[in-house]
């Protein structure tokens, strides 16, 4: 059984699991997590690059970056398989976890691509 | 993984022939004196192309979603970390032969 001590992974005996508040791995979600984060990351920074070749300027661009955010969004909740709830214990997760860390690396990389194409 | 991997790396290979053929049009637009109003269709089809691409390629590559309830399929198995406390050498291994190759030093 699991010990008191292990940090890893947060079980309880299934005696306990019907009258407790739902419990969950935590080691699990914290991978999940992970892996949305490097695919918010990387798809800000893709889109960033597009952005920047289209010749965006403005608000068009953030535009652009929530139109890209909600593909890798609904692209996250079809990887799930439309159960969000055995994955994820709330559904705010899935669709705003990354939200403004992506904003950054976007803005960086739209500026990035938009003056190596269009400006030098 | 190695091939989400290779798709993700022919989607930025694809945007980045896309961003060289946008700065070449931009050369001739320059050469004619227009307007930059967008890039040409086929370079928008190959930022769609590659946008396609590298979505599939962040979708596949970080790893799959694992179950986070106890009683699903897989979290069957409780696994506890190697630690050391729990670690016993005094077990019936002994009784083995040694598998000792015993070679002579020069």
């Amino acid at each position: 059984m699991a010990g008191h001590g292990d940090s890893s992974s947060s079980q309880k005996k299934s005696s306990e699991v019907m009258n407790d508040v739902p419990t969950f791995s935590a080691e699990n979600l914290q991978n999940n997590m992970k892996v949305i984060y490097y695919s918010r990351t990387f798809m800000s920074i893709i889109g960033g690059v597009i952005a920047g070749i289209l010749g965006f300027t403005g608000f068009m661009g953030f535009i652009f970056y929530f139109l890209v955010m909600a593909v890798t969004s609904i692209g996250l909740i079809a990887k799930s398989k439309f159960s969000v709830h055995s994955y994820f214990d709330s559904w705010n997760r899935i669709i705003l976890d990354g939200f403004m860390g992506g904003l950054m690396s976007f803005v960086l990389f739209w500026t990035f691509a938009y003056d190596i194409v269009h400006i030098f | 993984m190695g091939l989400g991997f290779m798709i993700g790396v022919f989607g930025v290979l694809i945007l980045s022939h896309a961003a060289y053929s946008t700065i070449q049009y931009r050369g001739l637009l320059k050469i004619m004196e227009e307007e930059f109003s967008g890039p040409p269709m086929n370079v928008v089809l190959e930022l769609l192309l590659g946008f396609f691409f590298c979505i599939w390629a962040a979708l596949t590559v970080p790893g799959n979603f694992l179950s986070i309830h106890p009683e699903s399929e897989e979290n069957r198995i409780v696994s506890l970390s190697a630690n050391l406390d729990f670690m016993i050498f005094n077990h019936r291994a002994k009784v083995f032969p040694l598998e000792i190759d015993m070679k002579l030093k020069h």
